[in-house]
């Protein structure tokens, strides 16, 4: 069984730049516009490994409350944060995630998500 | 000498012993007698005009001179403090003050002998005083003329002696202050701690210097209270012996500077915020182009075509304004590069509506790939081939955009096995909305193409 990422992030480009660059790696994609599109995947889903996401969407939801919301229903989801506008804390992020700096390459998503423990 | 009477003696022994410039003029033909201290006044007329007559002394300035003298032989005293003459003593022109007092002399019947006169010339203390005016006129003319408020306190106690205009535009232009403690003139700062900073001032001669200090003054119209953010410096002033006696106040209003300078971060930081999207949005065309192209001469040119599109979508929102550009622009922009004007094929119905920064560069892109997918394959492939481009407001709570792109008369198509990367970057939506969709119906009389987003979010300016 392949390893399930959900990438969340409202520009369809950029969401598909980064689902085909993760899918060239092997993973399974789930792809979500905005966080309450990712809240009803996560509902239909049981297993996701990880979850990838911007910060700035329009829905009821940014990234940020996204990811807080992940990692207190999925424990075990590995998570990294993407934007280009806002450089979060490190209290404003959960406890295990990671952020990443937009614009991202190939090998900074896959280097970050090696070192969360997504294989 | 021994036919002189004993008046004339007499004022002279005193004349000559005094150290003071003194002038005796005697007799009926006003012959001058002076003493050295009034030689110096004469400049270059002494020692000739001793024993002379007054007038062949001051003939330059005689017109002043003469009712003065003439009175003094009527029996009328002269003083006065300051009295100018434009002389010519020494050759040339020169301005000359003089404080003195004509005396008239009497015998004991009481007829005027002579006239006495007691005189300084003043004209250095004159000169030197106007000098230190205009000086100290000068520095006020600085005060008033800079651009920051300032004022001076004088005491332990703070009383307002000056302050320039701009001051009195910071703390409300209609207040009186002169003359009144600060406490008293501008009561509302002293529950704010401003008076204790001016006692430690001026207590210990260490000046308080501050950057965008929060401050309520009552300097509204009707004197209500507003808040601002002055830049503010008490300097202690000290008297000639180095003892404080007063405080310089330098106050700059910066309330609207800083404000703009907040704007400017924010925009920049704004800016900052586009150009990394917008690199990513580049990333991913360049990624989805190189992924999908046959070579990397095909890749390149569609490259180009792709980042040039985003470019002129950029000068239409930029030409505007934010949040200006409309529908109608980004479909005119394309019809220009793919369509005839001698013999249009492209036909396009909707309304003046306006689309936000992000979903704009979508719509441009989009509208673009289709078009250069009807050139090689659909309806502009052929020259029967037409497309009507529509857009409008829908859902029932009018809270819908949509887009519909139809080709007409082009060869018949089918649904491609393989998706191309023009047909992804289609199918990507539109950027910065909700619920966007894009749905692609190949029908054989040509392809359908709806697009449809959240018209709130197609319209945002984020």
């Amino acid at each position: 069984m392949s390893t399930t990422i959900l990438v969340v992030e409202d520009d369809g480009l950029i969401r598909m730049d980064l689902a085909d660059t993760l899918a060239d790696q092997g993973f399974a994609i789930l792809e979500a516009g905005n966080a309450d599109e990712a809240i009803e995947i996560l509902e239909q889903t049981p297993l996701i490994h990880a979850l990838v996401t911007d910060i700035d969407m329009p829905g009821s939801m940014n990234g940020l409350e996204l990811a807080r919301h992940v990692a207190e229903i999925r424990p075990d989801c590995a998570i990294a944060v993407i934007s280009g506008r806002y450089s979060p804390s490190q209290g404003a992020l959960p406890a295990k995630a990671r952020f990443l700096s937009k614009p991202v390459t190939e090998e900074v998503v896959a280097h970050t998500l090696k070192a969360l423990g997504v294989m | 000498m021994d036919q002189w009477s004993v008046e004339l003696k007499t004022l002279t022994n005193v004349m000559l012993g005094s150290l003071q410039p003194m002038l005796m003029v005697w007799g009926p033909s006003q012959v001058t007698l002076y003493n050295d201290g009034y030689a110096a006044m004469c400049g270059n007329r002494h020692p000739d005009a001793f024993g002379q007559s007054f007038q062949s002394l001051w003939h330059d300035i005689w017109e002043d001179v003469e009712p003065i003298i003439t009175a003094a032989y009527r029996g009328e005293g002269t003083s006065m403090d300051d009295i100018q003459f434009t002389m010519y003593r020494n050759g040339y022109p020169e301005e000359t003050h003089f404080a003195f007092s004509y005396t008239p002399v009497r015998d004991p019947w009481g007829t005027v002998l002579g006239m006495f006169c007691a005189c300084t010339e003043i004209t250095t203390e004159v000169m030197t005083r106007r000098a230190e005016k205009t000086l100290r006129d000068r520095f006020m003319q600085v005060f008033e003329l800079s651009p920051g408020g300032i004022a001076m306190l004088a005491g332990p106690e703070h009383r307002f002696e000056y302050a320039n205009e701009e001051y009195y535009s910071m703390i409300g232009a209609s207040r009186d202050i002169i003359g009144k403690t600060v406490a008293e003139a501008v009561s509302e700062v002293v529950r704010q701690g401003f008076i204790g900073i001016l006692d430690s001032v001026y207590r210990t001669g260490e000046a308080f210097v501050a950057r965008a200090l929060p401050i309520e003054l009552n300097r509204g119209p009707d004197g209500e209270m507003q808040r601002r953010l002055i830049d503010l410096v008490y300097q202690p002033m000290r008297n000639d012996a180095g003892a404080i006696n007063g405080i310089l106040v330098q106050a700059r209003d910066v309330t609207e500077l800083r404000a703009e300078e907040a704007r400017q971060e924010l925009l920049s930081h704004e800016l900052g915020h586009r150009l990394k999207n917008q690199l990513a949005m580049v990333q991913a065309i360049a990624f989805q182009t190189l992924r999908n192209a046959p070579d990397i001469s095909t890749a390149r040119k569609r490259l180009s075509e792709r980042i040039s599109v985003l470019s002129d979508a950029h000068d239409t929102i930029l030409e505007g304004g934010r949040g200006a550009s409309t529908v109608r622009q980004l479909v005119d922009q394309m019809i220009i590069l793919h369509d005839d004007p001698a013999q249009p094929r492209i036909r396009i119905v909707g309304p003046n509506l306006k689309v936000g920064s992000r979903p704009a560069l979508s719509v441009s892109l989009i509208l673009h790939e289709l078009a250069t997918n009807a050139l090689k394959y659909g309806a502009l492939s052929s020259p029967e081939g037409s497309i009507d481009i529509s857009w409008r407001v829908a859902g029932n709570a009018k809270d819908r955009f949509e887009m519909e792109w139809q080709e007409v008369g082009g060869p018949p198509i089918t649904n491609p096995s393989k998706q191309g990367s023009g047909t992804r970057l289609i199918s990507a939506g539109l950027n910065g909305t909700i619920n966007s969709n894009v749905k692609m119906v190949y029908e054989p009389d040509g392809l359908r193409c709806f697009i449809t987003a959240d018209l709130e979010t197609f319209q945002r300016e984020h």
